[in-house]
């Protein structure tokens, strides 16, 4: 039963990316929730490879403080 | 086995901006001295950190790139020196690996490529500049035809001397000697043939 939901293509994939810097936080922004969490692979569309390597640049990222562990929506 | 490793550390700069050198020296002693060889090192600069730490909201970014045997265990050696030193708020040190390099690699290309298109573009526009001078210096070798003449009378025709004789009337003014040059147009023919093989070319 697909709700007709469009098949998304890995984003890495695309661009032919082999690795993913944690350096540049712009861009893991975008795979981010608003509130700081990791979006999904059902959602963003990454194959598993690259949704691996964007988790570990995330968190090196977070650990460095380049990108939030957290960020409070106000309510 | 020699491993590229990369550290990055964040420097504490609210009490004292000199802080970021003698930490940042001190790193780099401490590779030096167990063995590493320091390959780069970037100065991020003062960044915003994405949340406080130890209530700063500022720290300055440094990242060195070294290669070492695994066996010294500088990681190690690094750690024990950023737990130490209460100026480093935060620290991170991994062995890059082959896929970043590639990817490092991949992006210095395209910018090589970038760099490469307007690089052709620089030397488009250039020869296009040379090909309209060129133009001009023949329309100002028309104009004072007679010019050369002069030169070629001091000396006999050769193309050579024929060159040396063009160089001279481009520099010096062609108007003075065009009286004199008219008058010899007539006797000084072979001059004029070279002149205008020249401008075939």
């Amino acid at each position: 039963m697909l709700r007709g939901k469009k098949k998304r293509i890995c984003r890495f994939c695309e661009n032919g990316d082999v690795f993913i810097d944690f350096r540049d936080e712009k861009r893991l922004v975008r795979f981010l929730t608003e509130q700081g969490k990791i979006v999904p692979r059902r959602t963003s569309g990454n194959c598993a490879q690259h949704q691996r390597q964007l988790a570990r640049a995330i968190k090196r990222a977070r650990h460095l403080a380049l990108i939030p562990f957290v960020s409070d929506i106000p309510r | 086995m020699e491993k590229l490793y990369c550290t990055i550390f964040v420097v504490d700069i609210s009490q004292n901006p000199e802080e970021v050198e003698t930490v940042s020296s001190r790193i780099q002693q401490l590779i030096e001295d167990h063995g590493g060889i320091i390959k780069k090192i970037n100065r991020w600069g003062k960044r915003r950190l994405a949340y406080p730490i130890q209530k700063k909201t500022h720290g300055y970014y440094v990242e060195i790139e070294f290669t070492a045997n695994s066996r010294l265990n500088i990681p190690y050696t690094l750690e024990q020196e950023y737990r130490m030193n209460d100026r480093v708020l935060r620290y991170l040190t991994y062995v890059v690996d082959k896929k970043e390099l590639i990817q490092r690699a991949k992006k210095a290309g395209e910018k090589a490529k970038v760099e490469a298109k307007a690089a052709e573009a620089k030397a488009a526009a250039e020869a296009e500049a040379k090909a309209k001078a060129t133009e001009e210096e023949k329309k100002a070798e028309t104009a004072p035809a007679e010019a050369p003449a002069t030169a070629s009378t001091e000396e006999t025709a050769g193309k050579s001397q024929a060159d040396n004789g063009q160089k001279a009337t481009e520099e010096a003014a062609p108007v003075a000697e065009t009286k004199e040059a008219s008058a010899e147009v007539a006797e000084e023919k072979p001059s004029t043939d070279v002149k205008e093989e020249k401008e075939e070319k």
